[in-house]
């Protein structure tokens, strides 16, 4: 029986949506999906008209659609944007080729002017220099830190007005149970903000906020968008990875819960008499920093003299390597070697990995966890990421992020348009449009995906200190670059 | 094992580390108790208070820990006067008078006296009258009340979610007049921790974010003279166990989250979370006392009497999602905005009715779904004149 498309168009509907779970033919989805993020950018008014904009573009599905939809509707609305898309090569061997290619096609498709910018250009130093320099262990925390200050400096270098990046209301959602179970206050009254950033930076806006991430991909699936899917087989953060499989549970209940915890957010506000960590600026490169230094630049600091643990530990502990290493500069050897042992004392110490070995996936954690297991996620004894390193320490390099195979992508792609597509034909035609990269065919295990993301997201219990300086950020998550919150 | 106090030996493990003795163990949950009270300073010597009894772990500790301070010597007593209330009427009817029976047995254990409040008639009633102390017997006349004043099949026919939370809503409600009635200024009710941490998860998944300093803090602020302390909220449920199990008293097991909820999948999840991370269930708790709220008017929620939102200009989920509806009736509202005026009302109203006016965000859906079915209970209730 063929149900007409909500709209009154005349069309039948050939999807249910599910945000609100109105039957829409395809047009109408379209111009609904488009619509909506048009009235959140008016209404937010997240542009002005002249603004250069940088798309934060990963070849993930929310910055692909991200660009795709700006572009429409810039041409479209005439919002007068000069739009580009900014991506950050870490320069890892392997790491970025596959998503870089697919940037790069966004480049052509959309003809947006594209600038990749290395760690090399923005540091000077590339990920495996690093590697080089400091072994594996620690390369997760250099990843992390300068990740996070890429796309500001990269934006400075491009000098455009805002960075728009493909965060959607699902991540919004996710992030504000996220910072509820790591009592991170500051950042709970931040990440609803659809703009953030503090004055005299560039700001991020995140015109997505309010599109919900099935929609997103059912969008890139109708409009066969090329984008590239990439998933760590590692949880981001035990905090995200609980939020996450909560938030999944929760919606299958009440699928408006999403909207509802972003209202939530929006209407919370910190007691006045609450004081917040103050953000600043580092002294050094002018990038938002709760220090007068900040990491990136301690942990330069420490690349360029030669000292490249300086800033893995404890601040006061790189105050201490630093004065050390300047009032001893005749005797640099002794110095280093002794701030090195120093630290490798302490890491030792700390890097037992703390990953339930029943539940760590990376196999590398067994017989590593003699730390007690019940050792909450917020005990402060063990400070520092460290502990997440253990799981990510071949990260760089050969990351574990693994490109999800088109199998299991497919699949994804099915199970949603299975419980949303309306006619049944639609179904049998999936398979053979190519909206992903290697798309092929997977009729069987469906679901597949779905459950594996759910357990390895589950009870792993990673230390990590209030910034996410684990490889989370690259490999945690399809699409958007995972910063800024 | 020894008590990590005292060096005897220990006896009571607490989250799979902290080693006690029974003495210590007793000693420690009753300073959390008091210092709970006293900290605040918010009741004063010999105030009236409301203690809210449910018959379960949390409610029956409460109660000893009461009674036991009331006993202390002259300068460790504490000073209230305590009443004691429990409702009931939700449950299957042999269930319900298990329990209350059960209450009024622990309670003459102590030589208290309980009302037992059926909720449907409480609620309706107009004009507050509690029954007779320790008895059960006229309070479950209930099914004879009208299909308006049936809670318990309105309730049936919505979301367990949103039932779970109405019920907690309508129970405050009680909570309030009661006190009213009985001329006490505070309430005293059982969550502990754990509960807390269910309770702001909870409120953040179905949108009362804003509420949270009142719903999940020490204690709920929205009646002008009436606060609702929560004087168990530092204790968990483990150390619930302990307690109970060292003392040997007697709890019955009330479980009032309807199952298939958000509420009930919190719950699961903070459980998993107590037993391998509880230090997380804490911080959240600690999170909770950092919370305000962004609404600042003085209007209050006709139905849970929390602030109202002020007029914003700026974009929020409420106007995402009216936009949504908007978009799926087709149409075009960017192009002439002015025209729509009036659709944009009736969206509006058919997806939040009486928002911002009467009702909050959440109450409004709530009251939404509860119009779909009889006449609605709302309006007959404590937000009459709509
Ligand atoms: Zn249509
Ligand atoms: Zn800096
Ligand atoms: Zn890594
Ligand atoms: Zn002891
Ligand atoms: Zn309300």
């Amino acid at each position: 029986m063929p149900v007409p498309c909500r709209t009154g168009c005349g069309k039948n509907a050939m999807l249910k949506r599910p945000k609100t779970g109105d039957a829409l033919c395809k047009d109408c989805f379209f111009w609904a999906f488009e619509t909506e993020i048009h009235f959140t950018i008016t209404k937010a008014e997240l542009f002005k008209s002249g603004d250069s904009v940088a798309v934060a573009a990963s070849g993930g599905k929310d910055s692909t659609v991200l660009a795709h939809v700006l572009k429409t509707l810039n041409q479209r609305f005439n919002y007068g944007l000069n739009l580009m898309l900014l991506s950050i090569d870490e320069g890892i061997t392997g790491y970025r080729d596959d998503s870089l290619e697919t940037v790069k096609q966004n480049r052509d498709d959309y003809e947006m002017p594209l600038k990749i910018l290395s760690y090399k250009e923005l540091y000077g130093w590339t990920m495996d220099e690093i590697v080089a320099q400091i072994g594996r262990k620690n390369n997760c925390t250099f990843c992390g830190v300068f990740r996070r200050q890429a796309l500001d400096r990269g934006a400075a270098m491009l000098g455009v007005k805002c960075i728009a990046t493909g965060h959607n209301a699902d991540d919004i959602a996710e992030t504000v149970l996220m910072n509820v179970l790591r009592g991170d206050i500051a950042r709970l009254k931040r990440c609803t903000a659809i703009t953030t950033g503090s004055e005299g930076t560039i700001p991020r806006v995140k015109p997505l906020k309010y599109t919900y991430e099935k929609e997103i991909v059912m969008y890139a699936h109708y409009k066969k968008l090329v984008y590239f899917s990439t998933e760590c087989v590692f949880a981001p953060n035990a905090y995200r990875g609980h939020a996450r499989a909560l938030l999944k549970d929760m919606e299958k209940i009440r699928a408006s819960c999403i909207m509802d915890i972003i209202y939530s957010g929006e209407t919370m506000a910190v007691k006045e008499e609450v004081t917040l960590p103050s953000q600043r600026t580092c002294i050094r490169c002018n990038f938002v920093s709760s220090q007068e230094v900040c990491k990136a630049c301690v942990l330069l600091e420490g690349l360029n003299k030669g000292l490249p643990k300086l800033g893995i530990g404890k601040s006061s502990k790189a105050k201490k390597m630093l004065e050390e290493y300047n009032a001893q500069q005749t005797n640099y050897k002794e110095s280093l070697q002794a701030a090195a042992k120093e630290l490798d004392d302490v890491q030792s110490k700390k890097e037992l990995c703390l990953s339930d070995s029943k539940n760590c996936k990376s196999g590398l954690c067994k017989g590593k966890t003699k730390l007690n297991r019940n050792s909450s996620i917020n005990s402060n004894d063990y400070t520092n990421s460290s502990n997440a390193k253990e799981c990510c320490s071949n990260c760089s390099g050969s990351c574990e992020r693994i490109k999800v195979n088109a199998d299991v992508n497919n699949t994804k792609v099915n199970t949603l348009l299975e419980k949303y597509v309306i006619n049944e034909t639609n179904i049998a035609k999936v398979n053979g449009e190519g909206t992903l990269c290697n798309p092929s065919n997977s009729d069987d295990n469906l679901n597949n995906s779905d459950d594996e993301e759910h357990t390895h997201a589950e009870y792993i219990d990673t230390h990590i200190e209030q910034e996410d300086e684990t490889c989370s950020a690259s490999c945690g998550k399809l699409g958007s670059l995972n910063i800024g919150f | 094992m020894i008590c990590k106090k005292c060096k005897n030996s220990g006896s009571v493990t607490v989250r799979k580390e902290h080693m006690y003795c029974d003495n210590c163990f007793m000693l420690n949950i009753n300073h959390k108790f008091r210092s709970c009270i006293g900290k605040n300073k918010i009741l004063s010597s010999n105030d009236n208070v409301l203690v809210c009894l449910t018959g379960g772990k949390s409610s029956t500790v409460l109660l000893d820990l009461i009674f036991n301070g009331l006993s202390q010597d002259s300068h460790k007593k504490l000073r209230m006067v305590p009443f004691f209330l429990h409702i009931t009427g939700l449950g299957e009817k042999e269930n319900d008078i298990t329990v209350a029976e059960l209450i009024i047995k622990q309670c003459q254990s102590y030589n208290f006296n309980v009302y037992i409040v059926n909720i449907c008639e409480y609620y309706f009633q107009r004009n507050n009258t509690l029954p007779s102390v320790n008895s059960v017997t006229d309070v479950h006349n209930w099914t004879e009340l009208n299909s308006n004043t049936n809670l318990k099949s309105i309730l049936g026919k919505m979301t367990s979610t949103s039932s779970n939370d109405i019920e907690m809503k309508i129970k405050h409600d009680i909570f309030i007049r009661a006190a009213k009635q009985l001329k006490c200024d505070f309430i005293f009710t059982a969550e502990t921790t754990t509960t807390l941490a269910v309770n702001l998860l909870s409120n953040l998944a179905i949108g009362r974010g804003s509420q949270v300093q009142d719903d999940i803090g020490f204690f709920d602020n929205r009646d002008e003279n009436i606060k609702i302390l929560r004087p168990m909220k530092d204790i968990t449920e483990e150390e619930l166990h302990h307690y109970i199990r060292i003392k040997n008293l007697i709890e019955i097991s009330v479980d009032t989250i309807r199952g298939n909820s958000l509420q009930s999948v919190i719950k699961t999840f903070v459980t998993d979370l107590q037993e391998n991370f509880p230090a997380t269930v804490s911080t959240v708790c600690k999170t909770a006392d950092k919370i305000g709220s962004v609404d600042k008017n003085t209007n209050r929620c006709k139905f849970c009497k929390s602030n109202l939102p002020e007029k914003s200009d700026k974009i929020t989920a409420i106007d995402a999602t009216i936009f949504s509806r908007t978009v799926s009736n087709g149409q075009p509202p960017i192009a002439n905005r002015n025209t729509g005026a009036e659709e944009q009302e009736d969206i509006k109203m058919s997806l939040f009715p009486f928002i911002d006016n009467y009702f909050c965000y959440c109450c409004s859906k709530n009251y939404l779904e509860a119009g779909l079915h009889d006449s609605n209970f709302f309006e007959i209730s404590g937000s009459k004149n709509l």
